[in-house]
């Protein structure tokens, strides 16, 4: 159970800001949580199109990292404030109108935390 | 009294009023004599309120039943707080978290048909009708009490809530509760998400912040963990314009867990800088109202504790879980003394264009000194000089943080800048004494008499004077501040703490001396009377051992006991014990049997141990549930009819922040292969809490008897434990003079030292010690007995003060 309510998660989600890209997709989210630690990628769910760790790539303070790279043992910071980029690779997920967006992450102190939207395109 | 607020402060009577509280858990510190004890200690710290959750479960064990008597008095608790002189923030609920067993619901209420627990599920909102009604009785019982004092100054609503859609039904409500049954202050309730929620419904925001809250991070590297403290303000002034800016529990601590990394570990990671760093942090962010979390720490005694905690809350508290101050406990007493000597009800951010990696800096202009403090912190690992842009240099430790005031008029002087730190401050209409705490590297720019050094020995002094008026600096060293105390119009030096009556509390001879604007100096020698050796621990050698399970016995007569349906489970039997005894019968031709118990158990058959599990594990925060299958053959089932006793220990319920309070407890699941069906029996609590004192046959729960004496004396406080450290066995429950004081279970870091909590001690003490073993570890029950009487248990004393009048 996540211990932070859907609502709020949602805030991190920068609205409007998903993207089709060459076999993929991007978008955007902001950190205005709370300081914190991002310790694993569990995956992306575009529309049907799931996104595994691997096919992840977060883009954050100048660093680019591989989703499955991060890890309880190697987490990665987000403060709060903090913006970043999520690239999905791998298969076209984005349609026209909307879509529905599920990205499910972990927190160290939180533990599954699961964001799930819809944005336009 | 009358309570208001403006956007500042809150005013008790019409005058503004700094708040600063520390929390205390009156059910984890039982009866009044400890809360007096505490509170006395609090107020010689400087704080000036309590913050006081009232533990709805603590007081009701059955619907419509409500006990306020013996150590369940809350009207002595208040009573303590109004005789030490401080205010009150009542915090009753319904849920608390705190850490106690189902976050403070009573157990019954957990089973109740229609009622869905704080209205939710998960985070999904669910009105529940008949939990409005239970929410009722509570606040019937304690709202009145709680209204029987005048010190209570704040009220809150509920805890930490949040749900996915925030209906505010559930919310309004409460308050209208609290205020039908006669609530008069201000009401707020705790935003453990700092996003501004239930700002519209109550009088005062009111949020937790609560930076580090992983042992395994290291605050010092990590320091974009104040990051939400350093914009605070903005929170507060987005969520609620006219309310003051007030951290409902500020971190002074955090608790451990049973796979934690001990309590060591913690207060040695928060060190004394981090509650500097958090109190002064929240001043510079315009916060006139707080609440350390904790200023005391306890004892999750009986059934206190929530599943994810030990017998310990000691939480690194100020004061810890002995009653002893600890070193964050003189950080804070600087910072409350501080806030003593000028009045910082009132203040305003200032533009204050400063940039540097590492450096946090804020100005706020003091409304009522007519002055502004500018505040500065190193997150660096090491001391760095700083020319800041008024023109003056400051040389900072590694995570330090200081208040330096700027352009301060005084009564004989004015303090153009200071980075030597103001101690405390006594005043009169004509002469002030302002008591610095020394600092080498630091200075006092005084403005037309240049540059004072910080660097002083204790009580080097300096006296300025101007139109008839005084002023006077007194330098101590932080040693000496530690053990100095503001007392009214007074400081007490020396004494390792204070009581409101000015006794002054000493572990060894000491002279004190006493400074007041009308005396001066006054000194005075005091001889602690010889206390024995009390750092060494005394090794007890003499004590009994009996079996003490009859219950496991074979041909246990447990006809009295009750008989349940299919559901075993605590909440489907009604059975909230830590301890529950479940008794069957199985035919010889079961070739399986499958259970899933939480947390830890053991199945006997015929008196035979065949299982002893520790089923508790926790994954990402979440429960793990865990079902076991235990083969069988004709070896252990050999009679045609063959007993069956289960032996649950529920560590208990949910706290109820991220999961629900109404989990699953006891056995939770039983199945046989081939499938029959089982009738069981049941029983709650281990025998000797029923009065069941026979011996039994089998060696499986061992009771280990002491006996010990206590001199009471008036004069002496004093703090006793008991050493488990040389403790060779895997499971114990400890009870002293009846009442179970601990829950020991082996772990990487474990608890082995438990507080002998005083208001259970007696001139002549019995202490029980039921160890709970595996079969594998007792190779027969005379050499298991045998092998026990070389068992190491030691009582000591944490520590012993003499009381001087």
């Amino acid at each position: 159970m996540v211990v932070v309510p859907e609502f709020l998660i949602r805030r991190v989600y920068k609205k409007g800001s998903l993207k089709k890209i060459e076999n993929g997709a991007s978008l955007e989210l902001k950190n205005v949580l709370g300081p914190g630690f991002i310790s694993g990628f569990n995956y992306v769910k575009i529309n049907d199109a799931v996104f595994e760790a691997h096919e992840v790539k977060f883009i954050t303070g100048g660093q680019e990292l591989a989703g499955e790279s991060v890890s309880e043992a190697n987490p990665v910071a987000f403060r709060l404030g903090q913006d970043g980029t999520l690239v999905m690779t791998g298969k076209d997920c984005v349609v026209d109108g909307t879509n529905k967006i599920v990205i499910e992450v972990m927190n160290p102190e939180a533990g599954k935390v699961q964001l799930t939207v819809e944005d336009m395109v | 009294m009358e309570v208001t607020f403006d956007k500042y402060s809150l005013m008790v009577d019409g005058k503004r009023v700094f708040i600063k509280s520390g929390a205390f858990h009156y059910f984890r510190t039982p009866g009044y004599e400890m809360a007096l004890d505490r509170f006395a200690k609090m107020k010689a710290g400087g704080y000036n309120t309590v913050d006081i959750y009232f533990n709805w479960n603590y007081h009701s064990q059955k619907q419509g039943e409500y006990d306020f008597t013996g150590v369940k008095d809350v009207r002595k608790v208040l009573q303590a707080a109004n005789e030490t002189g401080l205010f009150i923030i009542a915090r009753p609920g319904p849920f608390i978290n705190g850490e106690v067993n189902a976050g403070g619901l009573p157990f019954w209420l957990l089973k109740m048909d229609d009622v869905i627990p704080r209205n939710r599920i998960g985070t999904e909102y669910r009105y529940s009708e008949k939990y409005m009604q239970y929410i009722e009785e509570w606040y019937d019982n304690i709202i009145p009490i709680i209204r029987e004092f005048d010190n209570v100054i704040l009220f809150q609503i509920e805890n930490e809530y949040a749900t996915d859609t925030m209906e505010e039904d559930y919310m309004r409500q409460l308050y209208k509760m609290a205020r039908d049954k006669g609530i008069t202050c201000p009401i707020f309730h705790n935003d453990a998400y700092f996003a501004g929620l239930w700002a519209d419904v109550v009088d005062i925001y009111a949020l937790d912040l609560y930076p580090y809250i992983n042992p395994n991070q290291n605050w010092k590297q990590d320091h974009f963990c104040f990051d939400t403290l350093d914009n605070v303000e903005e929170i507060f002034r987005s969520a609620k314009e006219n309310s003051p800016p007030f951290i409902a529990e500020m971190q002074s601590g955090w608790f451990d867990k049973w796979d934690g990394s001990g309590y060591k570990h913690i207060r040695d990671a928060l060190g004394d800088e981090h509650i500097n760093i958090m109190t002064k942090t929240a001043l510079s962010q315009g916060i006139t109202l707080f609440n350390h979390y904790m200023a005391a720490g306890g004892t999750s005694w009986d059934d206190l504790a929530c599943d994810e905690v030990y017998t310990s809350y000691e939480f690194t508290a100020p004061i810890d879980e002995f009653g002893i101050p600890q070193s964050n406990f003189f950080k804070a007493k600087e910072i409350n003394y501080f806030l003593d000597s000028f009045d910082f009800t009132s203040t305003d951010p200032v533009p204050f264009d400063f940039s540097q990696e590492n450096i946090y800096t804020k100005l706020r202009h003091d409304n009522i000194n007519n002055c502004d403090w500018l505040f500065v912190r190193n997150m660096a690992p090491e001391t760095v000089t700083l020319e800041l842009p008024i023109g003056k240099s400051i040389q900072l430790k590694a995570y330090d943080m200081k208040i330096c005031p700027v352009n301060l008029p005084l009564k004989g002087c004015e303090i153009e800048f200071s980075d030597v730190e103001i101690f405390a401050r006594l005043h009169n209409e004509t002469e002030e004494v302002i008591f610095m705490i020394a600092d080498k590297n630091a200075n006092i720019y005084l403005k037309e008499h240049g540059i004072i050094s910080g660097d002083r020995n204790d009580y080097d002094n300096l006296t300025f004077e101007r139109g008839g008026k005084i002023t006077r600096f007194v330098f101590l060293t932080k040693r000496l501040a530690d053990r100095s105390w503001l007392l009214n119009d007074k400081l007490i030096f020396n004494a390792d703490y204070v009581l409101p009556n000015g006794a002054a509390a000493l572990e060894r001879n000491t002279e004190i001396a006493y400074y007041d604007l009308e005396h001066k100096f006054a000194k005075k020698y005091c001889v602690v009377n010889t206390f024995k050796d009390y750092n060494k621990p005394e090794i007890i050698k003499d004590f009994d051992i009996e079996f003490c399970s009859p219950e496991i016995d074979l041909h246990y007569n447990y006809s009295d006991w009750r008989k349940i349906g299919s559901k075993t489970d605590s909440l489907s039997c009604g059975l909230y014990d830590e301890f529950v005894w479940y008794k069957g019968r199985i035919p010889n031709n079961i070739e399986e049997i499958t259970l899933s118990a939480r947390h830890l158990f053991a199945v006997y058959i015929n008196g035979k141990e065949v299982l002893n599990r520790n089923s508790y594990k926790l994954e990402k925060l979440q429960e793990v549930p865990e079902t076991i299958s235990i083969p069988l053959d004709k070896n252990i089932l050999n009679q045609e009819v063959n007993e069956l006793t289960i032996l649950v220990q529920n560590l208990g319920f949910d706290k109820g922040f991220s999961g629900d309070t109404n989990c699953p407890r006891g056995l939770v699941t039983f199945e046989t292969k081939p499938e029959v069906p089982v009738e069981f029996y049941v029983c709650e609590k281990l025998s000797i809490e029923r009065g069941d004192t026979r011996e039994s046959d089998n060696p499986y729960l061992t009771k280990i008897t002491v006996n010990f004496d206590i001199d009471f004396r008036n004069d002496v406080f004093f703090a006793k434990y008991l050493s488990l450290e040389n403790f060779w066995y895997r499971r114990a429950t400890i009870f002293l003079n009846g009442v179970k004081i601990g829950r020991y279970i082996k772990r990487r870091h474990v608890q082995d030292k438990f507080y002998l909590i005083n208001e259970f001690l007696k001139p002549q003490n019995t202490l029980e010690i039921i160890i709970w073993e595996k079969d594998r570890n007792i190779k027969s029950p005379w050499g298991f007995k045998s092998d026990m009487k070389n068992v190491i248990i030691q009582i000591g004393t944490q520590k012993m003060y003499q009381l001087f009048k």
